[in-house]
């Protein structure tokens, strides 16, 4: 019977073995850290064209407003489906629309269990009825999270559901709803999907 | 790209003096509590369909599981290194890959814009990140039992098995996603319709079939010894490559417009984005199938010994198809208990071209129980484990299951184009 040695007990020497496992912890280092460092790096926010419609995609428009700038990160025009991410300081102003065969209560029952599937949102006040200058018809209300809140729009035409969601600190919502609001009443929807 | 079998240890060499082997066990660790914490938010906020998706595709993973293990049929890969693969799939490349792939199709909105991000983003930010992270599991595999990858088909079974824990852990996150986005509360009907989808229909092409790309070319790296560095590094990198370009594929919005919703137009994205690699990929793995089974065959045909082996039997031990007929010509001739003995006879004949092609004198255990085996099948009144001819029920069993896999194929994709 021979001596065990470490080379019969291991596959690899013990040194190579270690670095090649060093490079492999770098490499995905390097995906789940480096990657989204980067991403940080690079600037997301785009400055827009005031009082201009923005075409936020599947034949919805809205003009944003005024000082607000467009972050590429939530923004994904479509076709069938679309988002637009607008902030102002540190007010996030999301549109999101997507096709829906339901009513108005519907999306709004919808987009309101989707707020309070988030752990600590709790939906506030009554829901109001809102329209657009385009004649959008739609319900709207607030929501909060801790020390933040936030406001929701949901309007339903041409087989698509459009889902507006404002969120911030209290004191920033304060200076930002009304000019968010008047933005809102700007959606409108031009068709040519 | 297959290439000749290297004989490994007759057993896993013992991996814990391996620093490797702990900095693989960190990894799966960390991988383990992000997705925990994942998993505990799902469960916090959609108990039963969390619960529902986490049983329907721990189910979905059986078939596949025992389809990949069974790839090997001659040496098969240890259970332990299996759950290993599957672990990295399911624990370390999918927490990589969710801020990993989220990062990149940012950047590609940053860097490109918002519409390339829209239409491009997953085709390519999800392949570039994912596919890197899974292939980082065979290497890891290699780092930790280099002795048993001896073949570019234990690449292939690696790789399929990172592929299949990746795509297992995605889908019940996707399952969960859809769950949300319906905003209905604790619903299971979008698990369901997740999985019918992304489980049932795109199932095949996905991250079991990409890992299984992948794995080949490590395979080929650390088998190939005989060729040059440069040349294998770059059949590996050609492997990675492809399974990439077929996950781009697959993701990509070719084909997404002007054939409508319907079920033609899903069967036409089955068709021709998913069938190719399909095909590409599983010729691959029947070519190193047959080169690893041709290589353990010869080590049997060099004993010439008809006891062990009979000239009908290598001929069908080399190949999957070949050795599921003689088992059916075994029941048709001699009965359940004679397919069954012939099951044995099969394992028991690659168990020792195994431990043949190790210069092993681990033979006896083998060698009797082929001979036990044979005796058996004598009494049998069946001695010879070939096939047969084909019988006009096997024909008639395969049209008709043919039928059936197609008939169910087109109500499910009328039902989920129709959705």
């Amino acid at each position: 019977m021979g001596t065990v040695t470490r080379r019969h007990l291991t596959d690899l020497p013990s040194t190579p073995g270690l670095l090649s496992a060093l490079v492999l912890v770098a490499i995905l280092a390097g995906l789940c850290l480096g990657l989204p460092a980067l991403d940080r790096a690079v600037p997301a926010q785009r400055a827009i064209p005031g009082g201009e419609p923005y075409r936020v995609g599947a034949g919805v428009t809205v003009v944003p407003p005024a000082g607000a700038t467009l972050d590429v990160t939530g923004t994904r025009p479509g076709e069938d489906r679309a988002t637009a991410l607008f902030r102002l300081g540190a007010v996030r102003y999301s549109i999101a629309v997507q096709p829906f065969s339901g009513d108005l209560p519907q999306a709004a029952v919808r987009l309101r269990q989707r707020i309070t599937d988030t752990s600590g949102y709790q939906v506030t006040g009554t829901q109001l009825a809102v329209s657009t200058a385009g004649g959008l018809a739609g319900l709207q209300g607030g929501y909060t999270a801790g020390d933040r809140g936030g406001r929701y729009a949901v309007f339903v035409a041409h087989g698509l559901t459009i889902e507006v969601t404002v969120s911030g600190a209290d004191l920033d919502l304060d200076h930002t709803l009304p000019a968010i609001d008047a933005s809102t009443k700007t959606l409108r929807y031009e068709g040519g999907r | 790209m297959s290439s000749p079998v290297r004989p490994g240890a007759a057993c896993p060499a013992t991996p814990y003096r391996l620093p490797a082997f702990w900095v693989v066990i960190a990894l799966l660790a960390t991988g383990a509590v992000r997705m925990s914490q994942i998993l505990a938010k799902f469960l916090d906020s959609y108990p039963i369909a969390t619960i529902t998706a986490l049983a329907l595709f721990a189910l979905l993973a059986v078939p596949f599981w025992l389809f990949v293990q069974e790839l090997d049929f001659f040496e098969r890969e240890p259970a332990g290194l299996l759950v290993l693969a599957f672990s990295w799939g399911g624990l370390v490349a999918t927490s990589v890959s969710i801020p990993g792939s989220t990062a990149v199709e940012n950047l590609i909105a940053k860097l490109g814009s918002p519409g390339l991000a829209a239409d491009w983003g997953a085709a390519l930010a999800g392949p570039t990140v994912e596919e890197i992270a899974k292939t980082l599991g065979v290497i890891a595999v290699v780092l930790i039992a280099r002795s048993q990858v001896n073949s570019v088909l234990d690449g292939v079974v690696y790789g399929a098995m990172v592929g299949l824990g990746f795509q297992i852990v995605e889908d019940i996150v996707f399952a969960i996603g859809a769950v949300a986005l319906a905003g209905q509360g604790d619903q299971v009907q979008p698990v369901i319709t997740t999985f019918l989808v992304r489980g049932f229909l795109a199932g095949v092409w996905s991250h079991t079939l990409f890992g299984a790309l992948a794995g080949a070319g490590i395979g080929y790296l650390v088998v190939s010894t005989d060729r040059g560095r440069p040349r294998r590094v770059a059949t590996a990198a050609l492997a990675l490559f492809g399974a990439w370009a077929s996950h781009v594929l697959w993701n990509s919005p070719l084909f997404r417009e002007g054939l409508g919703n319907g079920a033609v137009a899903l069967l036409a994205v089955l068709v021709f984005k998913g069938l190719p690699p399909l095909v590409l990929i599983l010729m691959l793995v029947r070519r190193a199938h047959d080169r690893e089974a041709e290589y353990y065959v010869a080590r049997l045909q060099g004993l010439d010994d008809p006891e062990v082996i009979t000239e009908g039997e290598l001929r069908a031990l080399g190949s999957g198809s070949r050795r599921a007929a003689a088992r059916r010509h075994a029941a048709e001739k001699a009965g359940r208990e004679a397919r069954a003995t012939v099951r044995r006879l099969q394992r028991a004949q690659a168990r020792l071209a195994v431990e043949l092609s190790r210069a092993s004198e681990q033979t006896d255990q083998p060698h009797s129980d082929v001979r036990r085996h044979r005796a058996t099948l004598i009494a049998l009144g069946h001695p010879e484990a070939v096939e047969g001819l084909r019988s006009w029920r096997h024909t008639a069993s395969a049209i008709g299951t043919a039928a059936v896999a197609i008939a169910v194929l087109w109500v499910a994709l009328s039902a989920l184009g129709g959705a």
